[in-house]
């Protein structure tokens, strides 16, 4: 590995991502809106409003057969909601940030070379197609995280500040925001940016290659309906288990990329 | 410096490169001469192991290049027909990312020097995706210039630059052959404008090499006779002028056809001491009229 061509890659890309509207814009609004604000108007619900109204009593069904921990006080439903919302509903919402992100920056990087008719330059360059993928994949984990990163710390912040007169104590970040910030969503920010890397070496446009990598959220949105359901409660063994299949996919997809990486097949396929 | 052996070249089951052979020498400037669609570029990509043979060998500077790609590739500078620039970054910028994959040392007095080789200095803040497509060309091969290669491919390089522009694009791969004895291989359409800079040629068609050589070469071969046109007092009153085959080719332009060079001394001095001569044009000597030539013995055969 030439860690000085890895760098000079990641470098422009991000340079780049900077300078690309859409892109930039992506960065900014997803984890403003589904990190602080989203959040934020989740514990305002939670402290101000009438929660017995909401859903027709089905939320307070699914509050009652939650297992709160004994640490925690929870004199009312609204401290339930609260509890409910931060510890497992936000957990999907959250971690659609980096995977789209990542997804969208990584389209972008890999088919955004071949419209530009740029890739041929890279090809005819000395660096290793390893090399070049390495630079690629950390031109869009970089961004996705420090935005995931950036918003975990604004919406936390936000969050306790509004939560804090309810329960007289800091409740965010749990265990599992912790499992799922350093284990979970480096992980599936990985897979998002590996899934995408095959489907833009497939796709003919940018937009082609966003619609197919799109299904990477799927998951995510499994995850979201287990959560509202109370079927699958996030748990520290859970997201452990979920951050090792996801580590088990980007195995698959590895092998599945490292078939592109021969320059002249790479060629072929991108450019001819 | 460039060694190609029954090179042949599929791709998606089609052929585009048949049992291509030729050897260039370390300081030569070879014109690659073809039609379009005719191999030239599929040439320049498996020189530089971007895509790998079918069949043959390429050995560049020694060195075999389905082996040895990336040390190829650091010596050789390489213009495409698209400049392969980032138009979202400046020229600056652009030289900056790959003088940084070529691992140019002092990057930004190399840089520098380029930009004012190539008059892009007052330009170097802009982005490529305002120049105009001569500027992009020149900063295309300023790129490719930025670690002073031993060898150069130039795929079209003058596509989309004005007169001056080629004349001084031209003049600068003279100049840096001279002085630093690059190996240049150049494919242009545009044949007139290889004349004064390629030392021999290689011509290409549907994947084939159907002929090389230098001029002297290659006019021996495919010239036969030499066809002049004279501006002149004289009329030609039958089909033969003193014993030169002459024919009428407009108001006071004759046409001759002769056996070789010398005769055009005894021609014009004959000529001379009966009328006038006020200009006298080859017209079958340029590379372009042979080129053609071999193209149409190719096709009869």
């Amino acid at each position: 590995m030439n860690y000085n061509k890895i760098i000079a890659i990641a470098d422009k890309d991000m340079k780049m991502t900077r300078k690309t509207g859409k892109v930039w814009i992506s960065l900014i609004l997803l984890p403003l809106i589904l990190g602080v604000l989203i959040p934020a108007a989740i514990v305002s619900i939670g402290r101000w409003a009438d929660i017995l109204a909401l859903g027709n009593g089905r939320i307070m069904l699914l509050l009652e057969h939650l297992s709160i921990p004994d640490k925690i006080s929870m004199p009312t439903v609204n401290h339930r909601f609260v509890y409910f919302m931060t510890q497992y509903m936000l957990v999907p919402i959250f971690m659609l940030i980096p995977v789209i992100n990542a997804m969208m920056i990584a389209v972008n990087s890999f088919v955004g070379e071949k419209e530009r008719r740029t890739l041929e330059s890279l090809l005819f360059a000395p660096i290793e197609i390893k090399d070049l993928f390495i630079g690629k994949l950390l031109a869009s984990f970089i961004p996705a995280y420090a935005s995931t990163l950036a918003s975990f710390l604004v919406g936390g912040i936000i969050m306790n500040v509004l939560a804090y007169p309810m329960f007289g104590s800091i409740i965010f970040p749990s265990l599992n925001w912790f499992i799922l910030l350093f284990w979970v969503i480096p992980v599936f920010t990985i897979s998002a940016i590996l899934f995408s890397v095959l489907v833009s070496a497939r796709s003919k446009g940018f937009q082609e290659a966003q619609q197919i990598a799109g299904v990477i959220v799927l998951p995510i949105v499994g995850l979201l309906v287990g959560q509202s359901t109370g079927v699958v409660l996030m748990s520290p063994l859970v997201l452990l288990v979920l951050g090792g299949a996801l580590m088990g996919l980007n195995l698959v997809l590895l092998v599945l990329i490292a078939k592109l990486n021969q320059r002249g097949l790479l060629f072929e396929r991108q450019i001819q | 410096m460039i060694k190609v052996d029954e090179v042949s070249k599929s791709i998606g089951g089609k052929p585009v490169i048949h049992d291509v052979s030729f050897h260039i020498a370390q300081g030569e400037v070879v014109g690659l001469l073809g039609p379009n669609g005719a191999g030239k570029t599929t040439m320049i990509r498996l020189m530089n192991d971007v895509i790998t043979p079918d069949h043959g060998m390429i050995h560049i500077d020694g060195q075999r290049a389905t082996v040895h790609g990336n040390t190829i590739r650091q010596l050789s500078g390489v213009v495409t027909e698209s400049a392969g620039l980032y138009p979202e970054l400046t020229a600056r910028e652009n030289l900056n990312f790959f003088a940084r994959l070529y691992g140019v040392k002092q990057p930004q007095r190399r840089i520098d020097q380029l930009l004012m080789e190539f008059e892009l200095k007052e330009h170097e803040d802009k982005l490529i995706g305002k120049y105009s497509t001569g500027m992009k060309k020149r900063l295309a091969i300023a790129k490719a210039l930025l670690h002073e290669p031993k060898l150069l491919f130039l795929d079209e390089p003058t596509n989309g630059l004005d007169p001056d522009g080629i004349r001084d694009m031209i003049g600068y791969l003279r100049k840096l052959n001279e002085e630093q004895g690059t190996t240049i291989l150049i494919c242009s359409h545009v044949l007139h404008q290889l004349e004064d800079v390629c030392s021999s040629y290689l011509f290409i068609d549907q994947g084939r090499l159907i002929e090389k050589g230098t001029l002297e070469e290659l006019e021996r071969k495919y010239a036969g006779k030499i066809v002049i046109h004279v501006k002149t007092g004289l009329r030609a009153g039958s089909s033969e002028l003193s014993g030169y085959q002459v024919r009428e080719a407009g108001e006071q332009l004759l046409e001759f056809h002769l056996q070789d060079e010398q005769a055009i001394s005894d021609l014009l001095r004959l000529m001379l001491r009966i009328s006038w001569v006020h200009e006298v044009q080859i017209m079958n000597r340029s590379l372009e009229s042979i080129y053609f030539e071999v193209r149409r013995r190719c096709h009869e055969l």
